[in-house]
């Protein structure tokens, strides 16, 4: 069905329901809240996304993006209201990357994950709870990204990823974040994006230790790391023995939301070529240049 | 013979104690094997006071790379003075 939507009219209800707000450092910004942009999607017939990004484009500021401005700017806000962001695994990396993508306001998710809560996940798993043990974890992000951020849109795919499916799953995203706990699905994705010609990030962890690199089409990637040969790589790595605590994760995924933010808004140098190796422990993140 | 830099990462840094250490070496085989014989025994004996067993050599439990290529990809397992191999244990998880 075709929308009809008089955008000069929800532009100048935008304008007219606009507040003046005084930030702590001296500047003036005309702001409007979730309410607001809710009651305004509802009365013309647009989305809340489609509302804050047509009040940005006015340089006003939707409340919730208010911490968001003074490092990616009013543009960067768009382009991230704008963009599609697919995670792959919705546990323990892929869940405080979901998390933090809401609240920074990347405007479509694709979650991928088959998987279902455990006990065992509550330790480091941000979407899990002593409630929702057997919920998949897909349906359980997807819940708290609209309860975080309404005009944030989810696109849920209750599915394994394998090398089959990987492409199909993520076609039309504008880059993909790993959150996966294997090797073969780490493949599956990087050539899925490789193919797709997007950004892939990658991010693993193995105890107190994680690793993050943003592998573009025409990168070497993780035959950087592995080598060319797939033959005899093992499935997992030392976490099968050293566990995996609640920090670690939460660290990598963080770096890995800010990757996505550098190569949506292009402020700041996505961490191509080279692999940070962060070390909780220690308090030491190494940057490995690799060879190109 | 070369002389190198070799650079731990991970819980290889943590039990080794250290974060990197000077090698000389004829070639990368020589240079691992020198790391096995100096370094193996205490990094299993460390691990296991940890309540991790290691099977096998540190080779054979660690991604390597030297001067940012990994070892598979090599074309030649030649050093020189100033090269740096890098090794830290492979971390999958998430």
């Amino acid at each position: 069905m075709t929308r009809h939507i008089n955008f000069r009219t929800v532009n100048r209800v935008i304008a007219e329901s606009a507040e003046a707000y005084g930030a702590p450092d001296g500047r003036a910004y005309r702001v409007i809240g979730i309410a607001i942009t809710a009651s305004l999607a509802g009365a013309q017939g647009v989305s809340p996304k489609e509302v804050e990004i047509a009040a940005l484009e006015q340089g006003i500021v939707p409340r919730r993006y208010l911490r968001n401005i003074g490092t990616i700017g009013v543009t960067g806000q768009i382009k991230l209201l704008q963009s599609t962001v697919a995670v792959v695994g919705a546990g323990g990396l892929g869940g405080t990357a979901i998390e933090l993508l809401a609240r920074q306001g990347a405007g479509h998710l694709i979650i991928i994950d088959d998987d279902s809560f455990t006990e065992q996940n509550l330790n480091r798993q941000i979407m899990s709870n002593e409630n929702n043990l057997g919920e998949c974890k897909a349906d359980a992000a997807a819940r708290r990204v609209t309860e975080v951020n309404s005009a944030v849109t989810v696109t849920v795919f209750r599915k394994r990823l394998t090398g089959e499916n990987a492409r199909r799953l993520i076609a039309g995203a504008h880059l993909a974040v790993d959150g996966l706990d294997n090797l073969p699905s780490r493949l599956a994705v990087e050539q899925a994006c490789r193919q797709l010609r997007i950004p892939y990030i990658y991010g693993a962890i193995a105890g107190f230790s994680g690793q993050l690199m943003t592998v573009f089409p025409e990168d070497a990637g993780l035959s950087a790391l592995y080598g060319t040969s797939c033959e005899a790589l093992p499935e997992q790595g030392i976490e099968a023995r050293t566990g995996n605590p609640p920090v670690t994760p939460a660290v990598i995924a963080a770096l890995q939301v800010q990757e996505v933010v550098k190569i949506v808004t292009g402020v700041g140098e996505p961490a191509r070529h080279r692999i940070l190796m962060v070390d909780v422990r220690e308090n030491t993140i190494d940057r490995v240049d690799l060879a190109r | 013979m070369a002389l190198i830099t070799v650079r731990f990462y991970s819980l290889w840094r943590h039990h080794l104690g250290a974060a990197s250490m000077a090698l000389q070496a004829h070639n990368i085989d020589d240079a691992l094997m020198r790391l096995e014989q100096d370094f193996g025994p205490q990094l299993r004996a460390r691990l296991e006071a940890a309540g991790i067993s290691l099977d096998g050599t540190i080779q054979a439990n660690s991604l390597i790379l030297l001067n940012g290529t990994a070892l598979r990809n090599l074309k030649s397992t030649d050093l020189k003075d100033g090269d740096v191999l890098h090794i830290f244990p492979p971390g999958m998880g998430g």
